[in-house]
């Protein structure tokens, strides 16, 4: 079970939280890049062996979305939402 | 071996829902509302309300039911500026309040957060979890105050039965 840092109630239990998925790279413009690359924005979720960023909703407590990067080898959190570790 | 706990279920509280800045709320408010409390997941105490700081510019308004018209009359909601919300949720939430020597390991079974004094301290009063759903914790006398979604209250009234038992 991960200790999640909320910026608002301090670490809490992740079963508090519910997963928001990774963070997408900016929208491009669907007329500027090939359909390749709009079909692969559209459709493909980061998923590295290694730190990912994601998007947490801490649901069961203050209602605040939060960005972590989390190592997804280990679970560790390697960058809490406030840039500390 | 059983718990040295009991448990009652509270009377429907009243309860106000308050958003926006502080400045905003404490202007509109006035004397209709204890001191803002300062730290985060704490509450204070004032007339016989209680203000509970429970999210990012939230707090949430307790009081007896026999003050929810007085309070409703002292927040106007429906008069108030656009850019706070204060909403009466009275009915939102089930009470229960769970008190004596092991009201810490009873709440320990419940709720996956710390509620050692050292970090959860007399004005502590937050949501987290108990039983699996999301929960309205906060101190009271000799144990804790436990409050869930209204339609779950038979069920929580049911899994605290069975704890202590």
């Amino acid at each position: 079970m991960m200790q999640i840092p909320c910026p608002f109630c301090g670490p809490r239990n992740e079963s508090e939280f519910s997963f928001g998925g990774p963070v997408k790279p900016p929208r491009p413009d669907p007329s500027a890049v090939s359909d390749e690359d709009w079909t692969a924005w559209l459709t493909q979720v980061p998923n590295p062996l290694g730190p990912v960023q994601e998007q947490w909703w801490h649901v069961r407590g203050c209602g605040t979305w939060l960005t972590i990067w989390r190592d997804t080898r280990t679970h560790d959190i390697v960058e809490a939402p406030d840039g500390g570790r | 071996m059983p718990y040295d706990v009991t448990f009652e279920r509270l009377e429907t509280q009243a309860l106000h829902d308050l958003k926006g800045p502080r400045e905003a709320l404490a202007a509109w408010a006035g004397d209709a509302l204890p001191p803002f409390p300062d730290q985060p997941n704490t509450k204070t105490e004032a007339g016989g309300a209680t203000l509970m700081f429970i999210g990012p510019d939230h707090w949430l308004l307790r009081a007896d039911l026999t003050r929810e018209g007085t309070l409703d009359a002292a927040l106007r909601p429906a008069e108030a500026p656009p850019e706070i919300s204060l909403v009466r949720v009275s009915d939102t939430l089930a009470w229960f309040r769970i008190t004596g020597p092991d009201a810490a390991e009873v709440m320990a079974v419940a709720c996956p957060m710390d509620l050692h004094t050292s970090r959860f301290g007399p004005d502590g009063a937050g949501f987290t979890e108990a039983f699996g759903l999301k929960a309205l914790v906060t101190r009271c006398a000799d144990g804790f105050d436990l409050a869930v979604e209204q339609s779950f209250g038979p069920m929580v009234a049911d899994y605290l039965t069975r704890v202590i038992s």
